[in-house]
């Protein structure tokens, strides 16, 4: 099992810089920084909710439903970016399946207009 | 380019034709070909795509008035489906791997493809009078089915680790919506979530074997790991140990997909808590799909592992017997019992399986089919049982009494079936049974094949006893009886023949089978 620890050396090594580098970062801004705490900045922020309560309450359906479009729609980009950089290199190949991928993504956004589940009220 | 290579490629050219394509050969023309042999999933994704278009933009529509296209839709998918069926049957290429061997293409593929598509023609037929009744008037049910049959479509063909699970996770998610399709109703909502949960678990688990296999070879290629494990040493190997426990995982993850018997316990409640329609599409359609890929990666790819994963193979085929036929001699609701008595049958399969020759395979292939017709019947006579006044509520066997005197025919198919299920000699049940067990003892099993057959015995128990309830039980109180819709009796009639017929004469379907298996030694 040698050539295991030889190839995920680098990732040890991540790990190891990773930690020594949030442990610096949190420490230097815990211990240099200028610290004048009040209700507002302590208090945690979570998009308009008072995040200490019963987490047995009734949660509207509809964040999920946003959340999930969002996602979808995000990863879009993210998909784009790469091919954006890479279309020297894949040809009309590329170039078309990446256009299918967007039509495609066009038939389920006008699915998800048309079915009103864009809308709030 | 040598002519061999050619030739594998492009079996049906003669030798003119492969001296003009050796001249203009490019890589766009390589393409072309590839692009032929995805014809059917490109004809089924682009009418998904339309359908649902088509459909946001009537069913929203103010001018039109609102309308619901649930019957159309369905007549639709039928015609897509039966479409595609033509495509598949019109290929001319006989093997091919496409797009960095990660598709492939042979005999296997396209049979299996042309089964899943006749059977899900059935069963949206049969199950189209239910879906109405039961007011779901979602036009994305359609739509799903189409994607499920999309899914398994690529799951077939898959020749590489990430598009198996791609392929999987596709056809796993149509059907997570397809248990939870009717959302008025708890039980099936409760039935699309468990189905979710576990599912995303199995799924986890085939991710784990994956990357474990990835971690250990650095290839996820069907072909790849085919060449790096060929005639290795079980012993002597380095990584076996490593391949073992990633073999491990992507088994779990095939037995829960089939839900044989240890991974078995959401199948029960999934069948029972969702909608008969997509219930039906469930039970019949998946298996032969996982089952072929599955065979695939086992037969041709691990063949190295195989003491280890016959092994493991042999327990699970014993495990799914038992319990698939012990539990359902307790259940009183009939969706339950036929949820057990497909655990069973899933261990019989699972027994073919582990003979790991080409009659084992064959026989198992032979037995799905007849599955699937035998169970295309029983679930097209579960549908006629709706009465006035067990129509709203899921029914339990006592809804079977006095079917024969009420509707004799009804009777007479679903007496056949079940029949055919428990292997009672005159039918293709039978001759499906005992092709499996045939084929189990000539490679040596005999302890498990023992054991099946004695659980064979206690399973036909609850078969003869649904079949007591149908001609000896009197029904307490009377009530309208709903006529049977043309497709389920359509559909029951030709099961019917055909499990007449493959017992006389199963020649037709032995040579398929044949043929299916030959593609996997």
């Amino acid at each position: 099992m040698f050539f295991l620890v030889e190839e995920y050396y680098p990732i040890l090594l991540l790990l190891f810089v990773s930690i020594g580098l949030a442990c610096i970062i949190l420490g230097a801004s815990y211990f240099l920084g200028i610290q004048r705490p009040d209700t507002e900045k302590v208090s945690v922020y979570e998009c308009g909710f008072d995040p200490y309560e019963d987490s047995r309450n009734k949660f509207d359906v509809r964040f999920y439903l946003i959340a999930i479009i969002f996602i979808v729609f995000d990863l879009e980009a993210l998909f784009l970016f790469p091919w954006a950089v890479s279309l020297s290199h894949i040809g009309s190949m590329g170039f078309w399946t990446m256009v299918d991928f967007l039509l495609e993504l066009t038939v389920g956004f006008v699915y998800v207009w048309k079915i009103g589940a864009l809308e709030w009220e | 380019m040598d002519f061999l290579l050619l030739n594998y490629i492009f079996p049906r050219l003669d030798l003119v034709e492969l001296f003009n394509l050796n001249q203009y050969m490019d890589f766009s023309l390589l393409h072309q070909n590839y692009f032929k042999m995805f014809l059917p999933e490109v004809f089924l994704s682009t009418s998904i795509f339309i359908m649902c278009l088509h459909a946001s933009l009537i069913v929203t529509s103010r001018r039109l008035s609102y309308p619901l296209v649930m019957q159309s839709f369905g007549k639709l998918s039928v015609l897509i489906l039966f479409l595609a069926f033509l495509l598949v049957n019109n290929n001319s290429i006989l093997f091919m791997l496409t797009y960095q061997n990660t598709f492939i293409f042979d005999l296997l593929t396209s049979n299996v493809k042309q089964i899943l598509l006749i059977s899900a023609i059935f069963c949206i037929l049969i199950s189209e009078n239910n879906l109405i009744k039961q007011q779901i008037n979602n036009f994305e049910y359609f739509l799903l089915v189409l994607s499920a049959i999309l899914g398994l479509f690529f799951l077939v063909s898959s020749y590489d680790m990430l598009s198996l699970y791609l392929a999987i996770e596709m056809q796993s998610l149509c059907l997570y919506v397809l248990a939870a399709a009717k959302k008025d109703s708890s039980f099936s909502t409760e039935a699309g979530l468990k189905y979710f949960i576990l599912g995303s678990f199995s799924s986890a688990l085939l991710l784990f074997g994956i990357s474990f296999l990835y971690g250990c070879t650095g290839t996820t290629n069907f072909d790849n790991f085919h060449l790096l494990f060929a005639g290795i040493d079980g012993e002597t190997f380095l990584l076996t140990a490593s391949v073992e426990k990633a073999l491990i995982c992507i088994m779990a993850a095939f037995f829960f997909k089939i839900a044989a018997a240890p991974f078995h316990m959401w199948s029960p409640d999934v069948y029972e808590g969702s909608p008969t329609s997509s219930t039906i599409f469930f039970a019949v359609i998946p298996k032969i799909a996982l089952f072929a890929v599955f065979l695939r990666l086992f037969q041709s790819v691990f063949v190295s592992f195989e003491e280890f994963f016959l092994f493991a193979l042999a327990f699970f085929s014993i495990a799914s017997v038992t319990i698939g036929s012990f539990v359902a001699l307790r259940q009183k609701k009939l969706k339950r019992l036929l949820a057990y008595s497909s655990i069973s049958h899933v261990g019989y399969l699972l027994l073919a399986f582990s003979a790991n020759s080409l009659e084992g395979t064959q026989s198992l292939f032979f037995y799905l089919v007849i599955y699937m017709i035998t169970s295309l019947c029983i679930w097209s006579v579960v549908l006629s049982l709706d009465t006035l006044t067990n129509e709203k509520r899921s029914k339990t066997l006592i809804d079977l009494a006095s079917i024969s005197s009420t509707n004799p025919f009804l009777g007479f198919g679903g007496m056949l079936a079940f029949f055919s299920l428990a292997g009672v000699p005159p039918l293709a049940g039978f001759f499906a049974k005992m092709e499996i067990f045939l084929s189990a003892l000539s490679s040596s099993l005999f302890f498990v094949s023992i054991i099946a057959i004695l659980s064979s015995v206690v399973a036909s128990f609850y078969y003869i006893r649904l079949i007591k309830t149908m001609y000896f039980e009197k029904k307490r109180e009377n009530s309208f009886v709903f006529p049977v819709t043309r497709a389920c009796s359509l559909t029951i009639s030709g099961a019917v023949f055909f499990l007449f017929y493959f017992f006389i004469n199963p020649s037709l379907l032995l040579l398929l089978t044949q043929k299916m298996a030959l593609c996997l030694f």
